[in-house]
């Protein structure tokens, strides 16, 4: 009874390919609309089922298959259970694969993924499609005229831009004078607040504490999506900043232009998720293992 | 004994297979293939109607084949009457039978469906009373139960000559008697006792005697009751219709009065003409060889079934080789199935016999192995190797 509903969703997907499953995709069909109905399931599938288990794990071991044996009907409520749970999850998989390109969705391991309902950013799906930005204006540190490059467009809302930071930190001191770092920021549409949060740290720039209270965003990265300007503003007193000239930045939005014109620059090489790094031009999406950058870094070096 | 595997093509074709469900349907034999296929291509006509040269080859062929079937059974070709089965005969017996005079039928808890339903049916509307012995832990049921039973009220014994689940028989000559002295007529399900020992209508004194090509080599859909010619006025006409009747009008029809009163619209003549086939291929091989390898399979089965650990119902010494069983703990149709993994066929359930089962104490139904002429003893040593297997699952 029990894995008639597993053997029912097997079958119905196999039968779309296959005519010779559409038999038994009806008879599971037929056991679970008993089952629903509570009537004993009659097709005697659940019982073939079974035999075809217990004879191979048989061949494998009799203890084993004495104990499939026994309590069959547990162990296949928990294939029913995985078998809904992975179904569930596969649903939602495709749900973001098609609203964000990722499985994963906007809370994806990888990066945060631009949704291209609500932005108008574009969508890329390939790492191929970027083109190396020729523009190294940003936040910046290291050295200007280091042979590497490594700029990042980054969304100081997004998790894996805020997960990105250390590895950035370890480059930098690891390659000291060797690596130039230019930050330019990409506030995702989908992430609220993130153009606020983008606005105020280039406001923080003016006053040469951009990291300072960078770090107080990503600190506070749940606060500052949430509430906002309020959560902004505290998290720059916090930073130490002359509140003063930042609220007369901020509020005026002195930084905006700017702002735009970072994000033009994403769009123009076709940014589809943050973090994104091009090390002299060669392209990494989200947060990656150091051993990534490294890996580059030492190629470019010789 | 002749090896004869080789006249059956099924087993060619599917030599992995272990067909242990004989009492279920038996194997058909190429002879009995090639007769149904003759028909169909060589004269392929109505039998008892038409008169052209193609009919008239049929209906040789379909009287040669009424001679034989009856002779397989010492009936008289005239009393034989053909039917899609033993079910459909004892149907027969009980829609036709005259009640009126006597209304007791007296049958046993052991007998298959077909036999208790459509008595039980009659009972239920009130046309009979029906009297089901019980039968002890050996399924068996004793003689006094049937002297007690049989009295002049009795108008019917109605029991089988060899029941489905436990390879067990009854008495029948034993029992004719009985009901004779009563003024008793006996209907015998002969559906296992005929494919499987020598059955004698008028040598055991059967009124009735019902049977299956199926089970014996023939065709599937073609069955027979035997009786004698003379006994034939005993039964009214039961289904009527076309080669039922001497002359019809709007007003009235006039039965015929020999068997073919009872065999209305055109008949399974491939299936009659296989029948006589499977006849004549168990003649040649000959029924007391039936018997004696039967009974050679019966205890090879039964100590096999118990070595595995396995409950086997009925008697241990018995003639057929049907052995109902089951292991503690084990489900029928899974021990069926993890058999079936195993390339042995075998029947779980209740084998159309549910009160007999539950009444030897296999309420939940068994499992069935039947052997049958064309098995061997290999067979059945690669059988306990599979049930002792499968038997450290249960337990």
């Amino acid at each position: 009874m029990v894995l008639c509903i597993i053997a029912f969703i097997v079958f119905a997907v196999m039968s779309i390919f296959s005519a010779k499953y559409r038999p038994l995709a009806k008879e599971g069909f037929r056991c679970v609309f008993r089952t629903i109905m509570l009537k004993p399931c009659d097709t005697g599938m659940d019982e073939r089922i079974k035999a075809e288990v217990v004879s191979k794990v048989l061949k494998v071991s009799p203890v084993l298959a004495r104990f499939t044996n026994k309590h069959f009907t547990m162990i296949s409520w928990v294939f029913v259970i995985l078998t809904l749970g992975s179904m569930v999850y596969s649903a939602f998989g495709l749900y973001n694969f098609y609203y964000y390109g990722n499985c994963d969705g906007p809370g994806s391991v990888n990066a945060c993924i631009i949704n291209d309902l609500t932005g108008d950013y574009g969508r890329f799906s390939e790492p191929t499609d970027l083109v190396a930005p020729t523009n190294f204006d940003g936040i910046v540190a290291g050295n200007p005229d280091a042979n590497i490059t490594i700029v990042e467009f980054g969304c100081f809302t997004c998790p894996y831009t805020k997960k990105a930071e250390s590895t950035m930190d370890e480059l930098l001191e690891k390659y000291d004078d060797s690596v130039y770092y230019v930050f330019k920021p990409f506030p995702l549409p989908n992430h609220q607040n993130s153009y606020e949060a983008a606005v105020a740290v280039l406001c923080a720039e003016k006053q040469g504490k951009h990291f300072e209270l960078q770090d107080e965003i990503f600190e506070q990265q749940e606060v500052c999506t949430s509430d906002g300007t309020i959560a902004i503003k505290q998290l720059a007193e916090d930073a130490g900043l002359d509140m003063n000239a930042f609220n007369q930045c901020y509020d005026n939005n002195e930084t905006v232009e700017q702002l735009e014109e970072y994000i033009q620059q994403g769009k123009d090489s076709h940014i589809y998720a943050t973090p994104t790094f091009f090390v002299n031009g060669n392209a990494i999406v989200g947060p990656k293992p150091i051993e990534d950058f490294e890996k580059i870094i030492d190629g470019e070096m010789g | 004994m002749k090896d004869i595997r080789a006249d059956f093509p099924m087993l060619e074709k599917h030599p992995e297979v272990i067909y242990f469900d004989n009492a279920c349907t038996a194997l058909k034999p190429q002879t009995v293939i090639d007769a149904i296929v003759e028909y169909y291509t060589e004269f392929g006509a109505c039998g008892g109607r038409s008169s052209h040269q193609l009919a008239r080859k049929t209906n040789n062929k379909l009287d040669e084949s009424r001679e034989k079937v009856a002779k397989f059974v010492n009936a008289d070709p005239e009393g034989l009457v053909w039917t899609r089965n033993a079910t459909e005969s004892l149907n027969l017996v009980a829609g036709s039978f005259d009640f009126s005079q006597r209304r007791k039928v007296v049958t046993t808890v052991m007998e298959h469906h077909s036999v208790l339903l459509p008595f039980m049916k009659l009972r239920d509307q009130g046309k009979i009373d029906l009297e089901i012995l019980p039968c002890d832990e050996n399924a068996e049921v004793r003689m006094e139960k049937w002297e007690n039973a049989i009295d002049k009220e009795c108008a019917l014994i109605v029991t089988n000559s060899w029941n489905n689940t436990t390879g067990g028989g009854n008495n029948i000559p034993e029992l004719s008697k009985l009901g004779h002295d009563s003024g008793a007529l006996i209907c015998v399900d002969g559906a296992q006792g005929v494919p499987h020992h020598k059955t004698d209508l008028k040598g055991e004194n059967i009124d009735f005697l019902c049977f299956s090509g199926h089970k014996m080599l023939g065709p599937t859909g073609i069955g027979a009751l035997a009786m004698r010619k003379e006994d034939i006025p005993k039964l009214r006409p039961f289904i009527v219709g076309g080669g039922t009747v001497m002359k019809t009008s709007i007003e009235q029809a006039e039965s015929a009065t020999d068997q073919t009163r009872f065999e209305a619209g055109i008949q399974h003549y491939a299936g009659i003409i296989g029948f006589a086939a499977a006849c004549d291929y168990l003649s040649d091989y000959g029924m007391d060889n039936v018997e004696s390898l039967e009974k050679e399979f019966a205890d090879a089965l039964v100590s096999t079934i118990k070595d595995a650990g396995a409950t086997v119902y009925g008697k241990a010494d018995r003639a057929g080789a049907v052995c109902s069983f089951n292991f503690k703990g084990g489900k029928p149709h899974d021990v069926a199935l993890m058999l079936d993994k195993e390339n042995i066929a075998l029947r779980s359930g209740f084998f159309c016999a549910q009160p007999g089962l539950e009444a030897i104490g296999a309420s939940g139904g068994a499992v069935r192995a039947s052997a049958y002429i064309y098995n061997t003893l290999d067979e059945v040593k690669k059988f306990s190797e599979a049930l002792e297997k499968v038997s450290v699952l249960y337990g």
